[in-house]
């Protein structure tokens, strides 16, 4: 069997809903990262979902309407006027009003303003989670956009996957609160945050699921 | 069924745009059907009511990026609770069986005759039933319920590695006979 016909059998698997979560981790990767992959999710989407209609419809509790408006409530920061500094993302989304919120904070702090970021999204989709700004003196500060449960007995670990690399690199435990380091990172380098045991990856990668990853882009807020 | 009370590919694109209203739409037309997803996978209201809440906002954040020429707006959306609730469920590495539920209802002819509401539905009907009634029923079992390879395989007693083949013959089978 061709490695195409296993990709798509593991996209059909994925979108069955049959694979352990291992597995599951390892196809969010691939539709995160590989176009032709998310095709072939796509397409068996569309081939099984008329199954869900044997399922009866069953109206959720009448207060979650409430939970979900409270989740898409727009952030208060007045980030408008900085919108136009962002052009590489299309500024309707939670996602670019975090960044914008970001830049608009470190101008007003007069910090230093990075040169890359990234923002990190869970892996199966949704919201970014992380924001992560690269400075040219090699700082890296990581911090979350949106509150980030850690079970107890767990940690959060980064790693830095540069494209073409097959082994990330830990950049070690990453509180909830955030954390700012000095890494050496490469042009193009995604940043991934995987759940470890505490204390971090007992083998120097990760063991556990990766929950969020994003690439670091370059940016340059002269230009407008 | 609830219906959407508008076509969903318009509301979606008015979500991108920012249209509170149309995701209230989108919200009243479709919650209790992608609730009840969850609530088939999860089998507990209340993580059914996080993966619905997830999907929902979800939904929200990337109408942007439903793209009608891949796919139904149902099957996008369907989509995004499903995972969700499978992200939970595998999560939490849920305790086996104890499902008060009668899963066999879902593979009656009666059930899946449903189906052909749709010509997609009746499609997928046909190719369904040209597979052996046990293939039929662990695909109808694992898109239903969620359940893993190892849950299918601890539920109907059988190996593993049995289960893992026959459904993937399955799935092949029905790519074949919905392609033809």
């Amino acid at each position: 069997m061709s490695d195409d016909q296993d990709r798509d059998l593991l996209a059909a698997e994925y979108v069955l809903g049959s694979l352990e979560a291992g597995e599951r981790e390892q196809a969010e990767l691939l539709l995160a990262t590989d176009p032709e992959f998310a095709r072939s999710v796509a397409a068996w989407q569309q081939r099984l979902t008329p199954l869900a209609t044997v399922i009866a419809p069953v109206a959720p509790a009448p207060e979650l309407w409430g939970r979900i408006e409270a989740s898409i409530a727009p952030p208060t920061a007045d980030v408008l006027p900085f919108r136009r500094h962002i052009r590489f993302w299309q500024a309707t989304t939670a996602g670019a009003l975090a960044i914008a919120a970001s830049l608009a904070a470190f101008i007003l702090l007069h910090q230093p303003v990075p040169t890359r970021l990234a923002m990190l999204s869970p892996m199966a989709g949704g919201a970014p989670v992380l924001l992560a700004t690269a400075e040219p003196n090699g700082t890296l500060t990581v911090r979350p956009t949106a509150g980030l449960s850690v079970p107890s007995d767990k940690d959060l670990e980064l790693w830095a996957l540069p494209t073409g690399a097959t082994r990330p690199q830990s950049l070690g435990v990453l509180p909830a609160s955030g954390r700012q380091l000095t890494a050496s990172l490469a042009a193009n380098t995604q940043l991934l945050v995987s759940l470890e045991p505490k204390g971090g990856s007992p083998t120097g990668q990760p063991t556990g699921p990766v929950l969020y990853g994003g690439w670091l882009t370059s940016i340059d807020p002269s230009r407008g | 069924m609830s219906k959407p009370s508008d076509d969903p590919v318009v509301l979606l694109q008015r979500c991108a745009a920012g249209d509170r209203a149309a995701f209230r739409l989108l919200y009243a037309g479709w919650s209790s059907r992608l609730h009840g997803i969850a609530l088939r996978i999860t089998r507990q209201s209340a993580l059914a009511a996080d993966a619905t809440h997830d999907a929902f906002v979800q939904l929200w954040q990337q109408a942007g990026r439903f793209d009608p020429d891949r796919g139904s707006p149902e099957a996008w959306m369907i989509g995004l609770v499903r995972y969700r609730a499978l992200d939970i469920v595998r999560r939490q590495s849920r305790e086996v069986p104890g499902y008060e539920g009668d899963e066999r209802e879902d593979e009656s002819p009666d059930a899946l005759a449903r189906l052909v509401s749709t010509s997609e539905g009746a499609a997928l009907q046909r190719c369904l039933n040209a597979l052996e009634a046990e293939r039929r029923r662990l695909v109808v079992l694992a898109f239903v319920e969620g359940l893993s390879h190892s849950e299918l395989a601890a539920r109907l007693s059988q190996p593993l590695g049995t289960i893992k083949s026959t459904i993937r013959r399955s799935l092949v089978a029905l790519r074949a006979c919905l392609a033809a």
